[in-house]
């Protein structure tokens, strides 16, 4: 029981970094999308931007971990 | 001489293969979806991920020598070989090692003929519990572990196998259906270009990541092994040559690509565009980033397969082929037992015929089974040339345009 609980910990906090990261940006994304293909070129960069930075920021991640820092 | 250098020699072949093994079977977590969609042309892709894979096995400079902790008691808790296990110079322990990760090697290469995605890591613990309930008792797997520690069989492998798909494919459903729905109206051909690179981000970024956390399993099974046979004595380091050669094999393995299992993931589970691909991608890095975080053992395969699930599943109209799904599903419940089952059989083997010809025994069936899987997968080759083909019904890995190339390739 007490391993079941603890999965459950790690899951909920699992599905709410996944939700906003992993379903946020490539919806962030899309607004970037729509807005080149309506020529409103100013917020597809911004919109682009922002998941290149959240890519880069990934990235940091893997590389701290695997320095063995903690975040 | 010695018959403990053989095995030493054989126990670090047998896991640069597992490694080698390791990527060839995971490409496709990262890059099945660009491949699908033309995002990447198929060898370019393989060698994208091949590449970020070495620089992510470089990346992994913390100590993963207490890898075998989590389901096997063969370890103290600071990363040393158990004193009882060293008495007759590693022999025991070494041989555990060997047979775990050949019955891990059997596996994945059945998987992958058979072109069904399955955990890599799944196997190696699979492997190494057989050998371990064959060499040294029941009491020496660690089922279960204690309070609120994730640990042992329950904890590092079943519970997170059975979360980690469903998480998946819940962010990716999300995901997805956000971005069909924001994105409405936009002509799909602007859709299918824009989202391309959204989905090489991705899927490096899941290159990457995959590179860091696999490569170092076997960084830690080698340094184990040569602790226990008094050729290497620190626990907090990792030899030099051990680091380059696992990002070696694991990068070489990438780079070959499992194509079966790239066409699996890719054609097979669901007709994917760039947008779900993206969806997808980005799911299965924010999952495996979180809960490597979290120290929750997901695994790569299982997290990339529910990706690509929610992305059909978030699609108005897109097809999911749950017969297929179904089939992985089953090949992931039997990695385990099967693998475990393998191990030990391989390992009773190398005990009943001794010191010398034991170990050798061990490789040698284990290398005539990756023949015979090799030779059989030639009848249908899949290759860099076909992976794409239409998906046809009955589901096969293999497609029926077979005659159509003949080039060599898996």
């Amino acid at each position: 029981m007490g391993q079941f609980l603890a999965a459950l910990d790690a899951v909920w906090k699992v599905v709410a970094v996944g939700l906003l990261l992993g379903a946020g940006l490539p919806a962030l994304f899309s607004l970037g999308v729509r807005a080149h293909a309506s020529g409103r070129l100013g917020w597809a960069i911004a919109s682009y931007a922002v998941v290149g930075v959240s890519v880069f920021a990934g990235i940091a991640v893997i590389v701290a971990h695997g320095l063995g820092y903690k975040i | 001489m010695t018959p403990e250098l053989v095995l030493l020699i054989l126990v670090v072949g047998t896991a640069l293969a597992f490694d080698f093994t390791n990527g060839f079977h995971d490409t496709a977590n990262a890059m099945a979806t660009s491949i699908a969609t033309g995002a990447l042309k198929p060898r370019v892709a393989v060698l994208l991920c091949a590449a970020l894979n070495l620089v992510g096995a470089f990346l992994s400079v913390e100590v993963a020598l207490t890898v075998t902790n989590a389901i096997v008691r063969i370890q103290n808790p600071d990363g040393t070989p158990r004193a009882d296990l060293l008495a007759d110079g590693g022999h025991s322990l070494l041989l555990v090692l060997l047979a775990g990760l050949a019955g891990a090697i059997t596996w994945n290469l059945f998987t992958w003929l058979r072109g069904l995605p399955s955990s890599s890591s799944h196997a190696m613990f699979g492997g190494l519990v057989g050998a371990t309930i064959a060499g040294l008792g029941v009491e020496s797997v660690k089922w279960i572990g204690s309070g609120s520690t994730l640990d042992g069989v329950v904890g590092k492998v079943i519970l997170p196998g059975i979360a980690s798909p469903v998480i998946a494919a819940l962010v990716a459903t999300v995901g997805t259906w956000l971005v069909f729905r924001i994105s409405r109206g936009v002509a799909e051909a602007t859709m299918e270009r824009g989202f391309r690179w959204g989905q090489i981000g991705t899927a490096s970024l899941v290159s990457l990541a995959h590179g860091a956390n696999d490569a170092q399993k076997t960084m830690g099974v080698i340094t184990l092994a040569l602790i226990a046979s008094g050729a290497w004595t620190s626990t907090h380091e990792i030899p030099l040559w051990v680091k380059v050669a696992c990002a070696l094999a694991i990068a070489s393995g990438t780079w070959i690509g499992g194509w079966r299992i790239i066409r699996t993931m890719g054609k097979g589970l669901v007709e994917i565009s760039s947008p779900q691909g993206m969806a997808a991608e980005a799911a299965s890095a924010a999952v495996i980033l979180s809960s490597s975080q979290l120290g929750f053992a997901l695994s790569t395969t299982h997290v990339a397969t529910g990706s690509i699930l929610g992305s059909g599943m978030g699609r108005k109209g897109a097809t999911v082929r749950w017969g297929l799904a179904g089939r992985m599903a089953i090949a992931w419940v039997i990695t385990l037992p099967a693998s475990a089952a393998v191990g030990a059989a391989l390992w009773l083997g190398a005990h009943a015929l001794g010191d010398w010809w034991g170990p050798l025994f061990t490789v040698a069936v284990m290398a005539a089974l990756a023949l015979w899987m090799f030779l059989h997968s030639r009848q249908a080759p899949v290759n860099p040339d076909n992976v794409n083909d239409a998906w046809e019904v009955p589901d096969s890995p293999a497609p029926l345009s077979e005659s159509a190339s003949q080039k060599v390739g898996s």
